[in-house]
């Protein structure tokens, strides 16, 4: 009897101290501006030389308001002599119903880029180690991985991400909690088109991608010669697809093309002869049907298509981009002879020595040429030990201005990002997701121009400058 | 006014026979796994959750076999000689359903006996865990195992895809799956209707009291109806595998299939379960094939047939083929 008095004085003893406790968020938030303008007043009085006292008073008054912050949001502190080792968080599918496959290989970079960052001497003299959590593809898992990134094990700065959906979500903790993340594979425009300060991106955005196609499309035609060209998207009901459709709607007709005709389909879908039949009643036969599914369910799109009477010498398939693991990709789809598949990042013949070294220690792990979203993992946590050494703080501010002035030679190519907080994109007429985005992410087309083509002879029909192929889709003869 | 139905449904007869048909061999499949599950059901009185993990498995096992056991070098001791054989897909899925079978008559014997002999508080709760437990124990075994990439086996037989009534494009794997569910459900039928141990686990699903008082062993029933659902459910993984991609969660999707097909043909009712994963095969093809906006067809998909789930449920709770309380 005395026990459970004792529990329910001790529970409400808890209540109380809990309701009276500060808002640690608003807390936070004010601390961090006081101590931005009272660095600047201090500096501007002592050059003019005028009273010293109200600085002082100042100055205390942030220390004393500076414990409670680490408290109760962020974590993690702001001076390296703190600290044993670096701690950098990362995110990454490794189950259902996310990409299992694209969160392994993430994976898998990551490590490397860790041992790679240590052995070349660590960051700021501590040896860099990483926190990465499983996020299954799903927007909720990716809000409570960063809050507990940021708040439990108390990491400087995220990277990684496979999904939109999930990075969506993800970012408005990073902004939250005013934390640097650099988002990997993550295409949707809105990640950095909301311009928060602490965002930063090194995949292409849906935008880009769309008017790359569109560019190519172009270059082609009428492939089929029926006198017009119809376009069909078979595009996944996630972030990454009905980005790409959205994408897609807007820039093709900026480029002369019609509106395409568009299929969404459920992650969870494995039956498209439906969808097969749709396309083969259409009047007009497709030029294009271009597959923006990702991992294995891009396969089961694209073998059923053909399967179901889609004729590669009439419509070109654009596959997704890991049909470039060819025996898986032949395993899969016996009949994908002459599929396109664009190309994010670098591909062996256009790799850097930084990307050809990386890729060998990939290929050790992994087996093949490392996939696009293994070359961004790689770079994107280079990236930020090369931002955080640069800092030489761990300070957010110092770190994000670190980002902003980056010029660095990684894995898939030399990173930059022209826009930013002193330089809004919008400023300049660009679109506003050009905020922290690295603009010059390389896309090739390629082609397989023979079943069971191995990917290392595939063509490469787009852009010019990089093309191996006569024109800018080779046709089955 | 923009049409309601996709024109083609309307004016394309081909077009029309073609989702059909596609339906009814999608459902053929759907009807296998959905036996499996209800001859389970109406022996044990438990629905198991790890169905799906059982049809998972039998894809992988006929797709190491078909990928592993080609050319194999056989002495033939009578006319010494060495002989090459590959291994025939149709001995593949045979072996499939063996192994499936064998896994759960292990399951059972060492997880739901237990259950049935008293020694389980509750076991309606019980069962739903250890199947549920047994579900993800599976699927990340075999992610461990075998990894996250899909696979898939070659066609079974390869033959020009046959174009009916000079318009319609099947495809030959999928006919292949198709036949193979269709003699599957046949055999599964005769030898629940005409054998001894079909009419032993039959009497046991009516009366498990009344059938111990005949001289039927209820629990070595239990073993064998376990195994028997999962050996159908692998059966259709292994006629599946040269459809679909095969990764370590393909059986989710096709587990919650069964259980809506189970619900609909009527909990416990072969003939039902039949029935249903048919009506559902063809619903799905039509939904999809038939919806206006082309964009959400293939999204809205399964909610076409858990639309028709709904209204049966509401007209006819006991489902097409269930008794009447």
């Amino acid at each position: 009897m005395f026990k459970r008095k004792y529990l329910v004085f001790l529970l409400l003893l808890t209540f109380v101290l809990a309701a009276c406790q500060a808002d640690p968020e608003q807390v936070e938030v004010i601390v961090t501006r006081v101590v931005e303008q009272i660095e600047e007043m201090e500096v501007t009085r002592v050059v003019e030389q005028t009273v010293t006292e109200e600085v002082e008073v100042e100055v205390t008054r942030v220390v004393e308001v500076e414990a409670p912050v680490e408290v109760a949001g962020r974590c993690a502190p702001t001076d390296p002599g703190e600290v044993e080792e670096i701690l950098i968080g990362a995110s990454a599918p490794l189950s259902k119903p996310g990409s299992v496959t694209g969160g392994l290989v993430m994976q898998a970079a990551f490590a490397i880029a860790v041992d790679d960052v240590n052995e070349a001497g660590g960051v700021l003299g501590l040896p860099v180690n990483m926190v990465l959590y499983d996020t299954e593809g799903l927007p909720e898992r990716g809000t409570a991985v960063a809050e507990r990134l940021i708040t439990q094990d108390c990491v400087v700065a995220i990277v990684g991400e496979y999904h939109s959906a999930v990075g969506l979500t993800m970012k408005e903790v990073s902004n939250k909690y005013h934390v640097p993340t650099i988002f990997a594979e993550t295409y949707n425009n809105d990640i950095t088109g909301v311009q928060y300060p602490e965002v930063f991106r090194i995949a292409p955005t849906s935008a880009f991608t769309a008017q790359m196609d569109a560019k190519w499309l172009q270059e082609v035609g009428d492939y089929n010669g029926d006198g017009e060209q119809t376009i069909v998207i078979v595009a996944e009901n996630t972030g990454y697809g009905t980005g790409q459709v959205d994408n897609a709607l807007t820039w093709f007709p900026e480029f002369g093309l019609g509106e395409p005709e568009v299929f969404l389909t459920e992650q969870t879908t494995q039956d498209f002869s439906s969808v097969a039949q749709r396309i083969t009643a259409l009047s007009n036969v497709p030029d294009a049907i271009l597959i923006k599914v990702t991992g294995e369910q891009s396969y089961n799109v694209q073998q059923q298509l053909y399967e179901g009477g889609v004729d590669p010498a009439q419509s070109i398939m654009v596959a997704n981009q890991v049909a470039l693991n060819d025996e898986e990709y032949w395993e899969n789809v016996p009949d994908g002879a002459y599929a396109v598949v664009p190309r994010i990042g670098p591909w062996a013949s256009s790799a850097s020595e930084t990307g050809l070294a990386f890729a060998e220690k990939y290929r050790a792990i992994m087996g093949r040429f490392p996939e696009a979203y293994a070359f961004e993992a790689y770079d994107s946590l280079t990236l930020m030990a090369d931002a955080i050494n640069r800092a030489g703080s761990l300070d957010p501010d110092a770190i994000i201005a670190a980002l902003e002035a980056t010029d660095l030679e990684g894995a898939a190519g030399r990173y930059y990002f022209p826009y930013g907080i002193d330089n809004p994109p919008q400023d300049s007429g660009e679109a506003e997701w050009m905020w922290h985005q690295w603009p010059e992410v390389p896309l090739l087309f390629l082609q397989y121009t023979a079943s069971g083509q191995s990917s290392d002879d595939i063509e490469v029909i787009w852009p010019e400058t990089y093309r191996t192929s006569e024109g800018a889709v080779v046709r089955p003869e | 006014m923009d049409s309601i139905i996709f024109e083609a449904c309307l004016n394309n007869f081909h077009y029309l026979l073609g989702l059909i048909l596609n339906g009814l061999i999608v459902g053929a499949i759907y009807a296998l796994m959905a036996i499996g599950l209800t001859v389970i059901f109406s022996v044990l009185g438990i629905v198991s959750f790890a169905h799906g993990e059982f049809y998972m498995i039998g894809g992988f096992v006929t797709y190491f076999l078909l990928e592993n056991l080609i050319d194999i070098d056989i002495y033939i001791p009578v006319i010494g000689t060495i002989a090459t054989i590959a291994m025939p897909w149709y001995v593949a899925i045979l072996l499939s359903g063996v192994v499936t079978f064998f896994l759960g008559s292990i399951f059972e014997q060492t997880f739901l006996r237990p259950m049935f002999s008293g020694k389980v508080e509750r076991p309606g709760e019980y069962a739903i865990l250890v199947t549920f437990g047994l579900a993800f124990f599976l699927q990340y075994l075999t992610l461990a195992i075998i990894g996250p990439f899909p696979v898939k086996a070659d066609r079974f037989v390869s033959f020009d895809i046959p174009k009916i009534l000079g318009q319609i494009t099947i495809a030959s794997n999928r006919i292949i799956a198709a036949s193979v569910a269709v003699i599957a459900i046949g055999s599964t039928l005769y030898y629940l209707q005409r054998t001894w141990t079909g009419r032993a686990l039959r009497a046991v699903s009516q009366d498990k009291d009344a059938a111990a008082v005949t001289g039927i062993n209820p629990q070595r029933m239990n073993r064998f109806a376990f195994g028997l659902g999962c050996m159908l459910a692998g059966m259709a993984g292994a006629t599946l595998v040269q459809v679909f991609s095969w990764v370590f969660d393909v059986g989710v999707v096709a587990s919650a299939k069964s259980f809506v097909i189970i619900v609909l043909g009527g909990m416990g009712s072969v003939p039902g379960a039949l029935f249903g994963g048919l009506i559902i095969g063809v619903v799905e093809a039509l939904g999809t094939g038939c919806f206006p906006d082309p964009s959400r067809s293939l999204a809205y998909r399964d909610a076409f047939g858990l639309i028709i789930f709904a209204l049966i449920l509401l007209f006819r709770p006991q489902g097409f083929f269930g008794r009447k309380l």
